[in-house]
């Protein structure tokens, strides 16, 4: 069960939705999470030459990962006097646990038994012999109750006795929910094996960049448990813990305040071995036992230092329990200084403690608060964590660092810094093993599936939040080899078993999704794609293929099943895409060319189909979404092979969910795919229902709640302006759909100008259609109605639409004008704009807005013209010679073209 | 050949080997103009009504530069098809048809010192 408290959107990815422009051309979203590349971990050199095509070669690092099993958690039973009953567990990994145990536990004697004193006795190996049960003789830290485990489960309420000792034993504590609640709860005392310690970070709320960056998800663990009455807290007096005696007097961390009035204040230093500590006072009713005080933070700090390896283990872990779901320990950790000396302790010799530093780390590293997260940094907290990783063949250790990376992931300044150290490593020691991907294929061995383990999780969790850090980051992402088919090849993997459902999944979706985005731009090459004529082939193609089925599918039944079979008998008179220029490939497909071959469609569609997570419906349509998108040739083949696939029903049946963010996303996959003739004409006739039916719930929310967002409704409106628009028989699908009554409301009365602008503008694309008005006057709607709608929102001609709509300010265009080329330059005056002769590809995207003839035809234009979603200027992996700089910005930017 | 007009050096034969990248072969280089492109931005011509093809960015160590191929060159013809009245899109289709993997260019080149007055100039 995932570890996760909660997850929270990114608010940011709501906000670049809403920004994101209304082009046709379709708005692509990306999801980045960053990620550090692990250079350390293996030597890349990238090649960038002038063309913009950069090469990255990279010697991976070989290592050959296995995957271990989770650690089972048996809980330890604590016997009566509250002490562990050790016998029953085998010890668990290098350490040996129960005699870590032992070892802390006073053996006779009074009541006072100081460490050094049980060490100085065993002479550094763990006293032997008898079991906890002894009698009040224990100073032991490890007393009562056991260790925290690494990760918050929702087990149950913390122990009841609350005795926990310092974290010594290790044996029995839950590795993760799946551990299973404890048992025997029946004594008071009995020791919970309660999921402390270990957070995961929860979402972060960062929000990213151009279109619509997705969101980092940290998780929170489950809630955890502290012990609520009488805890027992051991503490033990340190004869070298002697930095911060002076503090001690008197001082109570904040969390002991919580439970039981641990104590005496102690006087003196902390030298003293004889200092006793008060145990609650339940706990002393119950049996009159030498009382305990909870070591300072200060204490549990300096612990860090101590020579002997197994107290700077136990302080670790200690640590890790203090810092659960305390944002005040945590911060005062940092304050401090013990975040240096924790990352230090990541390349201990001793397993143990690296393991135990890396558990305080996570829970100090998940969490609001960035300082902690930045403090990491800069003590090197991530190549250390990436050599960890690297170097550890534990499963837990494993899972700790990954979980640590997934949690500093979701800040923003480490995004980079993560790629930069750990992209090689966590894609070459976690995500192709795990994922079942093979570079070289056996061929007599069926494909391996992907494996779910939680480091999986964890890492795919991470470079999510990394994929969102904008181009550079999805470069790296793209170019590293192996990450896309290993991805690819985990999600396959995922539909084939039906387990669509998990978060590892939801991740990898997302990572798609990001890497998806501006793939038109971005990939080496692209400019070998770009269409002077968008889609030209396509669109000719598909208006004879319109024509032809036009009397079957429009003019004859109209049943659904005639539209399913759309796809099929498309699929059969041009599978192979004849018409459309598809490339031939000399060797197949592999590394970030995976992403846009068509392919990639059927996954996400059986991931749309089969997943009931709205997170990876929303990516799984983000993803689409973004491939649609572009004025290249791919994206024409992406979307004929969404129809072709039979997508189109998926996607609409989507637009009924009750997910906010999957409507959202799947009426701006819509939207992109319009740009395919013929699928604007399917769209059109059987999504018009669906979307007016959204409009609907978004003026008048059927129940309480059921209200959608801002965003999802200018999405609808878009996505039904984009396919009304130079078509009169979606116009007339929107009509009979009832969708001007809805329409008119939302202008009246909707509380978002965004929303009632795009609603205006639709009407006014409606009322251009001359056709129409008899209809729409004998319906009692009138010009004024309409114009009304339109003046309310929006003034002169030319009044600039917030977050980059342009929509609205495109003048009312009579649609009877006729003969106007589709997309054509040549309508364009030159002067007036266009890309010119010797613009680079990217600035071919702009044009100038409200000139009058243009606004028709640029509604056919894929390229939308919208300044606000002009394409980022090349980025450094391109050379960006601007050949008209010389003569000044003002003239519009010539083309050019790479051969 | 004679010079053309507003030339200076004789027409060059250029002949590029295209590179294998993937699947796409690849010359490294870029162009502009074009029958349906604005020639006033073209910065390397003399003539600015002249519609034809013109050489803008060449990729360091690309089969275009190895080949002795230059920035400002303007293209006359590919492989014997005229390429001083085409579209944009011609031309580049005419560079970088799958079936050749060489392709013999006839171009022509200003002098470099009026090719340095000319950006001078704009």
């Amino acid at each position: 069960m995932p570890a996760e408290l909660r997850q929270e959107q990114s608010p940011g990815s709501q906000a670049s939705l809403a920004t994101m422009p209304e082009a046709p051309d379709v708005l692509e979203e990306t999801v980045t999470v960053e990620e550090d590349p692990g250079t350390p971990t293996s030597h890349v050199s990238v090649v960038t030459s002038e063309d913009g095509t950069t090469r990255r070669t990279e010697t991976k690092v070989t290592k050959t990962v296995k995957t271990v099993t989770t650690r089972t958690v048996r809980q330890v039973p604590l016997g009566p006097d509250g002490l562990p009953l050790l016998d029953g567990g085998p010890p668990l990994g290098p350490f040996a646990d129960g005699a870590l145990d032992r070892h802390f536990l006073l053996r006779g004697g009074g009541p006072v038994a100081t460490l050094s004193r049980a060490y100085l006795t065993s002479g550094g190996s763990f006293p032997e012999g008898p079991e906890p049960r002894d009698g009040p003789s224990y100073g032991s830290l490890s007393r009562g109750l056991g260790m925290r485990p690494p990760r918050a489960g929702p087990l149950g309420p913390g122990p009841g006795d609350g005795c926990f000792t310092l974290p010594g034993h290790r044996e029995a504590f839950p590795v993760g929910p799946e551990s299973g609640p404890p048992g025997g709860r029946s004594l008071p005392e009995r020791f919970q094996a309660e999921p402390y310690g270990l957070e995961d970070d929860t979402r972060s709320l960062a929000a990213d960049d151009e279109g619509g960056p997705e969101l980092e998800p940290d998780y929170g663990t489950a809630t955890r448990r502290r012990p609520e009455c009488g805890r027992g807290l051991h503490t033990r007096a340190y004869e070298d813990a002697a930095d911060d005696g002076s503090e001690l007097l008197g001082e109570r961390p904040a969390f002991s305040a919580v439970t039981a009035p641990l104590a005496q204040p102690e006087r003196g230093s902390l030298g003293s071995l004889d200092r006793l500590v008060r145990r609650s006072p339940s706990v002393d009713s119950a049996r009159k036992e030498p009382r305990w005080r909870d070591p300072e933070l200060p204490e549990v700090l300096a612990m860090l230092r101590h020579p002997v390896d197994p107290v700077k283990a136990n302080a670790a872990a200690y640590l890790q329990h203090l810092c659960f779901e305390n944002e005040g320990i945590k911060r005062r950790v940092r304050q401090l200084r013990g975040l240096p000396l924790l990352v230090a302790l990541l390349d201990h010799p001793r397993a143990e403690v690296r393991r135990r530093a890396c558990g305080a780390l996570r829970n100090l590293s998940y969490g609001r608060d960035t300082d902690n997260k930045a403090a990491i940094r800069d003590c090197g907290g991530v190549p250390a964590l990436v050599r960890l990783l690297r170097a550890a063949r534990d499963n837990e250790v494993r899972e700790l660092v990954t979980g640590t990376l997934w949690n500093l992931s979701s800040y923003e300044p480490l995004k980079m810094a993560i790629i930069d150290h750990g992209l090689q490593t966590l894609t070459h020691e976690v995500i192709v093993p795990h994922s079942g991907w093979e570079r070289e294929p056996n061929e007599d061995s069926k494909p391996r599936d992907a494996e779910w383990t939680t480091v999986f999780k964890n890492t795919s969790g991470c470079l999510r939040n990394v994929s969102s850090d904008g181009a550079e980051a999805r470069r790296r992402l793209r170019e590293c080899e192996g990450l896309v088919d290993a991805l690819l090849h985990a999600l396959q993997s995922a539909v084939g078993r039906k387990d669509t459902d998990n978060k590892s999944v939801e991740n990898c979706v997302c990572i798609m999704r990001n890497l998806s985005y501006h793939v038109h731009k971005e990939v080496p090459g692209a400019d070998r794609y770009q269409e002077a004529e968008p889609g030209p082939l396509g669109s000719a193609v598909g208006s004879q293929r319109r024509r032809r089925d036009d009397a079957s599918c429009f003019g004859g039944k109209k049943a659904k099943e005639e539209w399913f079979h759309q796809g099929k008998k498309d699929g059969e008179m041009d599978r192979n895409f004849d018409t459309l220029d598809l490339p031939k490939r000399t060797e197949a497909a592999k590394g970030f060319e995976l992403l846009y071959q068509p392919e990639v469609v059927r996954l996400y569609l059986s991931l749309l189909t089969e997943s009931r997570n709205f997170n990876t419906l929303e990516a799984a349509a983000g993803a689409l979404q973004n491939l649609s998108a572009g004025n290249w040739m791919w994206a024409t083949y992406i979307r004929a092979t969404v129809r072709k696939e039979r997508g189109l029903p998926v996607l609409v049946e989507l637009l009924q969910s009750e997910t906010d963010k999957v409507v959202r996303a799947v009426a701006i996959a819509l939207r992109n795919l319009s740009l395919d003739r013929r699928n604007k004409d399917l769209i059109g006739s059987y999504a018009m229902a669906e979307l007016v039916r959204n409009l609907r719930n978004a003026q008048s929310p059927p129940r309480p709640g059921a209200h959608l967002e801002e965003d999802t409704v200018v999405a609808v409106l878009n996505t039904i302006h984009e396919i009304v628009s130079d078509s009169l028989d979606n116009a007339r699908s929107l009509l009979q759909a009832r969708g001007v009554p809805a329409l008119v409301a939302l202008v009246a009365s909707s509380q978002s100008v965004r929303e009632a602008k795009a609603a205006s503008h639709v009407l006014q694309t409606v009322w251009s259609y001359k056709e129409l008005r008899g209809t729409l006057q004998k319906d009692g709607w009138t010009k004024a109605r309409f114009q009304l709608a339109a003046t309310t929102t929006k003034g002169p001609k030319g009044a600039p639409s917030p977050g980059g709509f342009d929509d609205s300010t495109l003048p009312l265009v009579d649609k009877s004008l006729e003969g106007e080329k589709t997309g054509s330059r040549d309508v364009i005056p030159m002067d007036a704009l266009g890309p010119d002769g010797y613009s680079t590809v990217d600035r071919r995207e702009r044009r100038p807005r409200g000139t009058c003839s243009a606004g028709e035809a640029s509604e056919k234009e894929p390229l939308k013209l919208d300044p606000s979603r002009k394409a980022p200027p090349p980025g450094p992996s391109r050379p960006t010679v601007r050949l008209v700089d010389a003569v000044g910005d003002a003239k519009p930017q010539p083309v050019d073209s790479w051969v | 050949p004679t010079p053309l007009p507003g030339q200076d050096v004789a027409p060059q034969r250029v002949e590029i080997h295209k590179l294998r990248q993937g699947e796409n072969l690849i010359l490294g280089f870029s162009i502009g103009g074009g029958i349906d492109q604005d020639p006033s931005q073209n910065p390397f011509s003399e003539d600015k009504t002249d519609k034809g093809i013109y050489v803008t960015r060449v990729s360091e160590g690309g089969p275009a530069e190895i080949a002795g191929l230059q920035i400002g060159d303007k293209i006359m013809q590919v492989n014997g098809w005229d390429m001083t009245m085409v579209t944009h899109d011609q031309a580049r289709k005419r560079l970088t048809k799958r079936s050749e993997e060489v392709v013999r260019l006839l171009v022509t080149r200003q002098s470099l010192q009026k090719a340095v007055q000319q950006s001078m100039l704009s």
